[in-house]
């Protein structure tokens, strides 16, 4: 379990060529950025600040950083594939912005690749949580047919389908309307509290309808 | 659960499988693979013919030397450096030295009522060196004169007096088999004037050996008896072993050192020489074509994997480990590795079956399919331990 991810002046490999006077920002750079299990973040940012990015060196698919990244004491660039696979299915979820549904796989058949991996929830419950986000009808339906906002919702259910410490929600609403963001920020912060885990939500604009959370600037 | 997420996995992996890249690798690699088996399989039915000296019919392996005679010429005894450095040739396995008799010797018979009797000589080999010994072949020096000592002849010489001397004499013809009973009186009588009469018979023949042999034993007993004093000389005849049957190397050093090899053992050599050549070169083009066929397969496992690397690094994104996203590849490159295997096999043993009555014609029982069964599992194993190494570690490298 990860209690706590310390960003320890942490900075994009990109940034750090940048010639230009850096911008003031609550992430980069800062010396002892904390994020705890518990608790509501979100990042706000312009495109190209590095919200994404900041998303994958936290879930370990991208190392072009300057600076540490810790889960409470380990380094995360300590940690082997193996130990990366097992937090995936464990303690960090996320949603990347494009989604990445398979889209040669129906809604059921993607959703079950990663429950499949984790057995987290029931078939029941996945129906019912896509039918709280308005997508059950398109359950037997591929993937690369829905709408982007479709898609969102169902790669949001996706992510939720395993045990986590940390939700990275990168983008989550940027396709959906207002109604549909309320639906889904209730259900992200039922299915969180449910496990005492963190939410971290980026955001250039279209803010995900969280409550009572720590807004960081990039 | 797991079967299904298996079951998509797959169906995700094996989007971008082009068939008829598939079957192409399939289709070189089992030509490459049944060359390399069938001309293992060959080498070791055809070497039936050669091996063994005593049982094939191309008796090469054992070679009687002996220094080239010229009138009036000296010496044709081996001495002991010459042996050492024939045996210590790459070839040879081992070097017996013939023991000549040092005394006179006469052998008679009684025949309904006639009695006939000629001058001969002896030799003598160790043991090991003889094509078949007879089951009395011994002598025992105690029992001394009371001895019945066995004599073993070249086939040769029962075929000369068959055919040549006894038509021509009016003499009974002999068979093999029934001239062992004949019982033969011995006379022999050394340099000082000493004489032996004992009994004898002919106990068997031999292909190999070109003389009059009699036990090793007997010939130093009988040296020591009647020759006392006189030193022996080196050898003048020797039979060799050889392990590498038809090296020119051999007849190399024959012509070196002026040797002569009794028989046409050499050029019977060559034909074995040349079948592990053919063989081995048939072999390596087989080992060619399967090399091809394995880059093939490489390169089109290459390919899929580019193909497909958004989607594999997708499948680790979601926490699929690399060995499991490789899992449906692994599970191709053995599937297809096993029926090519499978199909090789096959296809060498329709090739015995094609082979055998010839072979068998020519008196050589086929070797038993096991250890090229046994070589084409392990090369077949080796092969897909690579293929499967390679990509475990290309989608290693994705994650």
């Amino acid at each position: 379990m990860i209690q706590t991810i310390y960003l320890r002046d942490v900075l994009p490999e990109v940034f750090a060529d940048d010639t230009r006077a850096p911008r003031p920002s609550d992430v980069w750079l800062q010396s002892g950025l904390r994020l705890e299990r518990g608790r509501r973040y979100l990042v706000e940012a312009e495109s190209g600040t590095g919200k994404s990015s900041l998303c994958s060196f936290i879930y370990g698919n991208r190392h072009d950083y300057r600076g540490q990244i810790l889960f409470d004491t380990t380094d995360t660039r300590t940690l082997d594939t193996t130990a990366w696979c097992g937090l995936r299915c464990r303690a960090l979820a996320l949603l990347p912005q494009e989604m990445r549904l398979f889209a040669e796989l129906t809604v059921a058949e993607n959703i079950a690749l990663k429950n499949g991996l984790t057995d987290f929830r029931s078939e029941q419950e996945i129906r019912r949580m896509l039918e709280e986000l308005e997508v059950d009808h398109k359950y037997c339906q591929r993937a690369g047919l829905l709408s982007i906002g479709q898609q969102q919702r169902v790669a949001l259910v996706r992510a939720l389908c395993q045990p986590f410490d940390f939700l990275l929600l990168d983008e989550p609403v940027s396709h959906l309307d207002e109604r549909n963001n309320r639906a889904a920020a209730a259900m992200v912060q039922r299915e969180a509290d449910a496990q005492g885990a963190a939410i971290v939500a980026t955001s250039v604009g279209n803010h995900l309808a969280l409550t009572d959370y720590t807004t960081l600037h990039l | 659960m797991k079967s299904y997420t298996n079951t998509l996995v797959r169906r995700l992996m094996r989007h971008n499988v082009s068939t008829p890249q598939i079957a192409g690798y399939a289709l070189a690699s089992l030509v490459g693979l049944a060359i390399v088996l069938a001309a293992m399989q060959f080498y070791r039915d055809a070497s039936g013919l050669f091996a063994g000296g005593d049982s094939g019919i191309l008796r090469h392996d054992y070679l009687v030397l002996s220094k080239q005679v010229a009138i009036g010429s000296g010496a044709t005894a081996f001495t002991a450096d010459e042996i050492a450095d024939l045996e210590s040739q790459p070839w040879a396995e081992a070097a017996g030295a013939f023991t000549a008799s040092r005394f006179k010797a006469s052998l008679g018979v009684d025949f309904a009522g006639r009695g006939m009797s000629t001058e001969t000589f002896f030799e003598s080999i160790p043991d090991e060196f003889f094509d078949s010994l007879p089951s009395d072949w011994s002598f025992d020096p105690s029992e001394g004169e009371m001895a019945d000592v066995p004599i073993v002849v070249s086939r040769d010489y029962l075929a000369l007096y068959n055919f040549g001397f006894a038509a021509t004499r009016g003499l009974p013809t002999l068979r093999e088999g029934e001239i062992g009973m004949i019982p033969l009186r011995l006379y022999l009588r050394g340099s000082d004037g000493s004489t032996l009469r004992m009994r004898a018979h002919i106990a068997g023949f031999s292909s190999r050996i070109n003389t009059i042999a009699v036990p090793q034993q007997f010939m130093d007993w009988a040296n020591a008896r009647l020759a006392p004093g006189s030193a022996a000389a080196g050898p003048s005849r020797l039979v060799v072993k050889t392990n590498t049957p038809g090296d020119p190397a051999i007849a190399a050093y024959m012509r070196r050192h002026s040797l002569d090899i009794a028989g046409d053992k050499i050029d019977n050599g060559t034909a074995a020489y040349f079948l592990r050549v053919a063989t081995g070169a048939v072999a390596a083009i087989g080992a060619i074509i399967s090399a091809l066929a394995f880059f093939v397969l490489m390169l089109s496992i290459f390919l899929l994997l580019q193909k497909n690397r958004d989607k594999l690094h997708q499948l680790m994104l979601l926490g699929y480990s690399p060995s499991q996203a490789a899992r449906p590849y692994v599970m191709l490159i053995a599937a297809v590795n096993t029926a090519v295997l499978i199909a090789a096999i096959i296809a060498v043993a329709a090739a015995q079956l094609l082979w055998k009555p010839m072979l068998e014609a020519v008196g050589a029982p086929t070797a038993s399919l096991w250890p090229t069964v046994c070589a084409g599992v392990a090369l077949m194993a080796a092969v897909s331990a690579i293929n499967i190494a390679c990509v475990r570690r290309i989608i290693n490298k994705d994650f």
